[in-house]
């Protein structure tokens, strides 16, 4: 485990160059994200907690980003067609 | 040097050894599109294979977020940037020389070196046979160095940290690279042990190393481009993945006689994962095989790329394109068939939608399906573009031609009790 973070002085160390996304990257990456669970078979909670939890930092950033609203927005607009799906709860 | 065929640069190369081909060949099919991070397969690996002395800084299977970071740290971009000291500006895929005469045939020539081909002008001595350098041992200290691995307090080890954890913000964009031995058709770590002590399975493609050969001279470790190979300290010798061969030759206890996943495919809780047997022509492309699943995905859907392909050991592990990447970064990662992929991916026809409907449904290693249509269930839009779903059917089979399970577009969920959530 790293306790340092990485020194930009040190001359062995590579710098990466950033790429910048699109205006839309952060955007589908929402998309991405909401459609892939629901089609696993997500509901809305499960979809928002994916999004709300910090240690899926992928779906968070979005979060953070596009805000509470267009996520749920996105979230709704997938579910429109993949959440029809019929949840059959096991017996213990 | 002998001359090989690589369908995955459309065009032969260079290799320290003479071209020879398995029956069946492992290689498997990740979609990065659903991989969050959660490193199941990641533990599911060390637990079995890599939890002893010695092996601490092993993880042969491994998940780390790109672009900024990586196992060992920068591996891909100090090989990319060796090949380009080697060739500067050439490392090119010139499109025009692409041919789609064949499924087999990829969209573009590449026009640069390969580590095998750089080897020759870049290295000496004449011995020396592929291009790579040996990571520092501080560049193996973790499987996703600076990423996503929560740290404590400086100095302060072995003490749980009451504060909570911390992570790194990114900016911009990233996506989580899943990676695992690609068990290449031509293995650079195979290509540089002095030894002979690598060799690669005629029955299945997998490339193992002979402990009692090796005498750890770290050639294999410098030579593997992906960094798959790893040395031992305690036992002198260099270790990697052996693709959980007992389970996919079907003579782990667990497998009942039956060819199954890799422990990292089973463990795959984001149901990227997807492994399997090709069937390999004697020229070492595969032979047409149109209801294997994987050889769909490679090689008629084409949604599945292998990664980096340009380095030239024609790895067999796949990947499915992130969809929200910038294209130059994919087209560096994956060559040229990006495009074309992501586009089919985001407008799935009906059998593309029912193929991946069978990643994870079952550990046993599908060897064909079979795809039946069903009535549509839904028309609507996404984002601006029409949809249809239609409730089709998809069924998988086995080893002996025995379904093992089938399911539909629109299946149902099932939900563990509150009692057993967690119980695997």
């Amino acid at each position: 485990m790293p306790y340092d973070d990485p020194d930009p002085t040190d001359p062995n160390m590579l710098v990466g160059v950033e790429i910048p996304g699109t205006a839309e990257s952060t955007r589908d990456m929402a998309y991405v994200f909401a459609e892939e669970f629901a089609r696993m078979g997500f509901n809305k909670t499960k979809l928002l907690r994916v999004f709300q939890t910090p240690f899926y930092a992928g779906a968070h950033r979005a979060y953070l980003e596009l805000g509470d609203t267009e996520v749920e927005k996105i979230i709704d607009e997938c579910l429109g067609i993949w959440g029809r799906k019929n949840s059959l709860a096991q017996s213990a | 040097m002998p001359k090989v065929w690589n369908w995955q640069l459309g065009r032969g190369m260079e290799y320290p050894y003479d071209a020879a081909f398995p029956k069946r060949q492992f290689a498997f099919v990740f979609n990065i599109n659903r991989c969050i991070a959660c490193q199941s397969c990641t533990m599911a690996c060390k637990s079995t294979w890599t939890f002893n002395k010695g092996q601490e800084h092993m993880w042969w299977a491994n998940v780390e977020t790109k672009p900024y970071g990586g196992y060992p740290q920068f591996w891909d971009m100090k090989i990319l940037k060796l090949l380009d000291e080697a060739n500067p500006g050439g490392q090119v895929w010139n499109k025009s020389n692409g041919s789609t005469s064949s499924p087999q045939a990829g969209s573009a020539q590449f026009d640069g070196m390969t580590i095998f081909e750089a080897a020759k002008k870049k290295l000496t001595p004449e011995s020396a046979r592929v291009l790579g350098y040996l990571p520092e041992d501080h560049e193996w200290n973790s499987p996703n160095i600076y990423e996503d691995n929560p740290k404590g307090i400086k100095g302060k080890k072995y003490e749980l940290d009451k504060e909570g954890t911390e992570l790194p913000i990114h900016k911009t964009w990233f996506f989580y690279l899943a990676r695992i031995c690609n068990h290449c058709t031509y293995p650079a770590c195979l290509a540089a042990c002095p030894r002979k002590a690598i060799y690669k399975r005629p029955e299945d493609g997998i490339v193992l190393l002979d402990q009692e050969q090796c005498r750890g001279y770290r050639k294999c470790v410098e030579a593997c481009p992906y960094k798959k190979t790893m040395y031992r300290g305690n036992t002198r010798i260099s270790e990697k993945c052996i693709a959980c061969y007992p389970r996919v030759e079907g003579t782990d206890p667990e497998t009942k006689g039956k060819p199954m996943e890799t422990r990292c495919m089973a463990a795959c809780i984001g149901q990227i994962r997807m492994q399997g047997l090709v069937k390999m022509n004697t020229n070492g492309t595969w032979a047409e095989d149109r209801y294997n699943p994987l050889y769909y995905l490679v090689h008629v859907a084409k949604v599945a790329l292998p990664l980096y392909p340009q380095l030239g050991t024609a790895p067999n592990g796949y990947y499915i394109p992130p969809r929200w990447v910038p294209r130059p970064y994919l087209h560096q990662m994956f060559g040229p068939g990006v495009d074309a992929a992501i586009e089919r991916y985001m407008n799935p026809d009906r059998e593309l939608l029912a193929v991946l409907q069978l990643f994870r449904r079952s550990n046993m290693i599908i060897v064909s399906y079979k795809f039946q249509e069903g009535p549509k269930i839904y028309e609507g839009t996404l984002r601006g573009k029409p949809v249809s779903i239609y409730n089709d059917t998809v069924i998988a089979y086995g080893k002996d031609g025995e379904e093992l399970f089938r399911t539909t577009i629109d299946e149902p969920i099932h939900e563990r009790p509150a009692l057993h959530a967690n119980s695997i």
